[in-house]
């Protein structure tokens, strides 16, 4: 294991500002919840009005956004008005109040994955907020939650492109997560810890020297053939390109979210790019070593940021690039290509690792 | 739906003379009426299935082109307009007049599938009842619409009521046992991938899907009509850019240009064919860009790369024909006789544009072929998915390059030469495949050919000697062509055949005026190619059609 984790978010504030109470370590922790929350949101209102359309128009010879403010950037509150103060339209018929909760669930549940994930460090602080024994488990079932949100709009918008898009969710994600965590069980072989911190911990050893330049360990370097399967399970879990189809704008309109408006299309909206950087999240600490990387320790949130904002871009290339693969090709390759395969590499991974361990 | 076909008799290509048909079809001719295009056979209303099936069957007539009904003073009539897929040069027309007080006459849907669409339309907007059509409803107006507009009797100024009824499940209840269950989905019109206002109603067993139904009529605008209250000599010509409105301008120009020329004899120009063939293969290219464009879009998702690259290279040729036009999308160029004007000036300018931008399609059809068809996901996608076997889509009237997706080597361009394209070197394309993949795998090729088109025209046009340079035929100022005189003439528009039939009166506006709408036809084969495939196959499928509504419902 490499270096002893440092003091949890919660902790740090309750040693530096001296609350030894029971109601000052949650106020702690509700504070420490409250500051790792807003900065994913503020990643999430960069992302969302700003920084998909850029992208998106860097990949397709557009401008993009670039009339209010520098780069365009005011765009942000401007979206964020407009988007709130739309009318929010309830349609006949929609199941109430399931159909309030689905916009809610989905967000929250991407948001509480942050909870365990080890985001580096920032001056002094850790931005991490717990750190339990089954930490990589936890973040997993977390990020499954969102199919329930997905199943609710669609079942309960009362709309047949809503519940054709809900179906496929629940589809796509029964035959995703299997694979997914089938291949996350392979890091567990590698690291023998479900703590976040020890599976981040492992990736900090020294593969190979290079020429004075020493390899971390990075999951991803030593199993790339598991860290590809993990990013595609990852792209369908999300539900990005090409595994979009439970939206499919040209196919099913919208899928679960065509009956939602105003707020709850922006919770929606929210839901999916805090999923994204989840994603990124889970694919960093698992294959990319968390938050490490070169330079001092102090600033590896840096780093980490660098990678979640890499894994968004990906996303999106994959969106400008990728043609979208049909419902029943999609369950096809996840039940008889990803799931073989995730089998496969756990275990040939505990067969090397028992052999040479 | 039958998809049997009759055994193929051997002399199909084999010319026949007007006076050996009329022996062909022996007692079932009642009378002559021949047209411009070709002989015209008068038969009863009750022995259309017979002689069709005669025409098709023992003399090769495999395509009916389209169904053009009107009333007259005494009777109403329809008219079958037969062609031969092998060489639509020849023709002959089947002219079936129907009782002025009850007018019925016999379907020819049993014969030829495509009769379906045409005689609903000819019902909704003409009157005729056809006895024996499987399904004669109304096709453009609305169920509830009064009267038939284009019959003498229409009352325009009344009121008219256009219900919004619940849409009822068609399949319902003999698709349904006890295991399963359908849902009756309205796919449109207004929906992300129907290119349009198309209304789809569509009855899903799970994902997959168990009957589609095109609705049409959603941006039905009395072309027709229009056209009928228009002057041959200026008024019309500005209607067709409205058609297929997808900058197939110049295309559909032709279409009316050529049948109007060939009714009033008028002989163009040589220089102006040249000018008119450049800009019409620039339409082509456009329309064709754009098909790629939103065909990329169904299948790719929103946001996708391509669909922008192939609007930048549409935009690069649109350029070309603003510069060429004046106009960038109701171009209004053609006149009869010619075209409004010479090529902009300095013309080595614009020659330098074209040539630049010649150079430029063989790469970006190279980046296509690399972020589509090359593309695994691309393929597994639009490969053996929507198929339309060549017998099926002769049989449904298919043209264009849905008809060559399927291998039906089938285009006006050569087969019925006008313009100036039997003096240019290039080939017509075909892919056997018959799917979702051939049709955009044509689209692409197609592009190349028209730009080999427009190459060898820019060197014509540029060693055109000055004095040499007439735009304009002589045309008299306000044409009026022979009392009773019937025409039937189609060129190659970018979705198929498109085709006008002009019946002239002897006044300076024309007594009929019948658009034969590609699109119209090439979207009767929806069913055919949905049914049984899954929902992203059928919005594939009609994305493959590249259906322009405004020509479908005209």
């Amino acid at each position: 294991m490499g270096t002893a984790p440092a003091q949890l978010f919660p902790e740090f504030i309750v040693d530096t500002l001296g609350l030894d109470s029971v109601i000052g370590e949650v106020a702690a922790s509700l504070v420490a919840a409250f500051v790792v929350g807003n900065i994913i949101l503020a990643f999430t209102g960069v992302a969302g009005p700003w920084a998909k359309r850029k992208i998106t128009a860097a990949f397709t010879d557009r401008i993009a956004v670039d009339r209010i403010g520098p780069f365009g950037l005011l765009i942000i509150p401007a979206a964020a008005i407009q988007l709130l103060a739309k009318e929010l339209i309830i349609p006949e018929g929609v199941d109430r109040p399931s159909w309030d909760i689905a916009p809610i669930i989905l967000p929250s549940s991407a948001l509480l994955g942050f909870s365990v994930i080890p985001m580096g460090q920032l001056g002094p602080i850790n931005l991490h907020l717990a750190d339990p024994e089954v930490g990589f488990a936890l973040v997993f079932a977390f990020a499954s939650i969102a199919s329930v949100s997905l199943v609710m709009a669609g079942y309960a918008s009362n709309n047949k492109y809503s519940l054709l898009g809900g179906l496929r969710a629940v589809a796509q994600n029964l035959a995703y997560e299997i694979p997914l965590i089938v291949t996350a069980m392979s890091v567990v072989i590698f690291s023998g810890t479900l703590q976040m911190s020890g599976v981040v911990g492992a990736q900090t050893e020294t593969l190979v020297t290079i020429a004075g330049v020493s390899i971390p360990s990075w999951y991803a370097l030593v199993n790339p053939f598991a860290f590809v399967l993990f990013l595609t399970a990852n792209m369908a879990e999300i539900g990005r390109n090409p595994f979009d189809i439970p939206e499919a704008p040209t196919e099913i309109v919208g899928g679960y979210q065509t009956e939602y408006s105003s707020a709850y299309f922006v919770l929606f909206y929210l839901g999916e790019f805090v999923h994204i950087f989840l994603g990124g999240a889970i694919l960093a600490v698992t294959f990319l070593g968390g938050a490490s990387g070169p330079g001092p320790e102090s600033i590896s949130f840096i780093w980490f940021v660098v990678k979640i904002w890499g894994f968004f871009l990906f996303t999106q290339w994959a969106r400008a690039a990728l043609p979208r693969v049909r419902i029943d090709q999609l369950i096809e390759i996840g039940w008889k290509g990803m799931l073989v395969l995730s089998f496969a590499n756990l275990v040939l991974t505990a067969v090397i690792v028992g052999v040479i361990a | 739906m039958s998809l049997e076909r009759p055994d193929r008799v051997d002399d199909d290509a084999v010319e026949r003379t007007p006076d050996e048909l009329e022996a062909l079809l022996g007692d079932l001719v009642v009378d002559r009426d021949d047209h411009l295009n070709a002989p015209g056979f008068v038969i009863r209303p009750d022995t259309v299935q017979e002689t069709l099936r005669t025409l098709k069957e023992q003399a090769g007539y495999d395509h009916l082109s389209v169904v053009s009904a009107q009333e007259y003073e005494n009777r109403y009539e329809s008219i079958y307009h037969l062609k031969k897929y092998d060489d639509p040069t020849q023709e002959v027309s089947i002219v079936v007049p129907a009782d002025k007080d009850d007018p019925v006459s016999e379907s020819a849907e049993p014969v030829f599938r495509t009769a379906d669409w045409h005689e609903r339309e000819a019902y909704d907007l003409i009157g005729i009842e056809y006895d024996d059509h499987p399904d004669l409803r109304r096709i453009l107006l609305p169920e509830t619409w009064q009267g038939h507009p284009l019959s003498m009797d229409y009352d325009k100024d009344r009121p008219q009521i256009a219900t919004l009824p619940e849409h009822a499940n068609p399949l319902e209840d003999h698709h349904k046992d006890a295991e399963s269950d359908t849902m009756f989905l309205n796919i449109g019109p207004h929906h992300p991938a129907t290119h349009g206002v198309l209304h789809l109603k569509t009855v899903l067993d799970g994902e997959q899907v168990a009957d589609v139904e095109p609705d049409i009529g959603y941006l039905h605008r009395s072309e027709e009509q229009m056209a009928q209250s228009g002057t041959y000599r200026h008024q019309i010509m500005p209607y067709p850019d409205r058609w297929d409105y997808i900058s197939a301008g110049l295309l559909n120009e032709w279409a009316y240009a050529r049948a109007a020329e060939d009714l009033a004899d008028i002989e163009v120009p040589e220089y102006a064919q040249v000018i008119r063939t450049m800009g019409a293969e620039m339409c082509r290219i456009a329309a064709h860009m754009l098909a790629l464009a939103t065909f990329a879009l169904d299948i790719n998702g929103d946001f996708t790369a391509t669909f922008m690259y192939a609007i930048n290279d549409r935009e690069r040729v649109q350029n070309l024909l603003e510069d060429l036009t004046g106009q960038r999308l109701m171009f209004n160029y053609f006149r009869l006789g010619g075209v409004v004007w010479d090529l902009p000036e300095p013309r080595e300018e614009f020659f330098s544009k074209t040539r630049d931008f010649l150079d430029q399609p063989p790469e970006s059809v190279e980046e296509y072929h690399n972020l589509i068809t090359s593309n695994e996901v691309f393929q597994m996608r639009t490969i053996d998915t929507g198929i339309l076997p060549p017998e099926v889509a002769k049989n449904y009237g298919a043209t264009g390059p849905v008809a060559r997706g399927s291998g039906v080597d089938y285009d006006l361009r050569r087969d019925d030469p006008y313009g100036y394209y039997d003096e240019l070197d290039w080939d017509v394309v075909t892919e056997d495949g018959g799917d979702n993949f051939s049709r955009l795998l044509v689209r692409m090729r197609e592009v190349e050919e028209s730009a080999k088109i427009i190459e060898q025209c820019v060197d014509l046009l540029e060693d055109w000697p000055e004095d040499e340079r007439n735009i304009q035929a002589n045309v008299p100022r306000t044409l009026r062509p022979d009392d009773d005189t019937e025409i039937y003439r189609a060129v190659e528009g970018a979705k198929g055949e498109l085709g006008i039939y002009i019946r002239a009166d002897g006044t300076d506006k024309p007594a009929r005026f019948k658009i034969r709408s590609p699109c119209f036809s090439n979207l009767q084969t929806l069913p055919e190619m949905a049914n049984g495939e899954y929902i992203p196959d059928v919005i594939a499928a009609l994305g493959s059609l590249d259906v322009v509504l405004g020509e479908v419902d005209r």
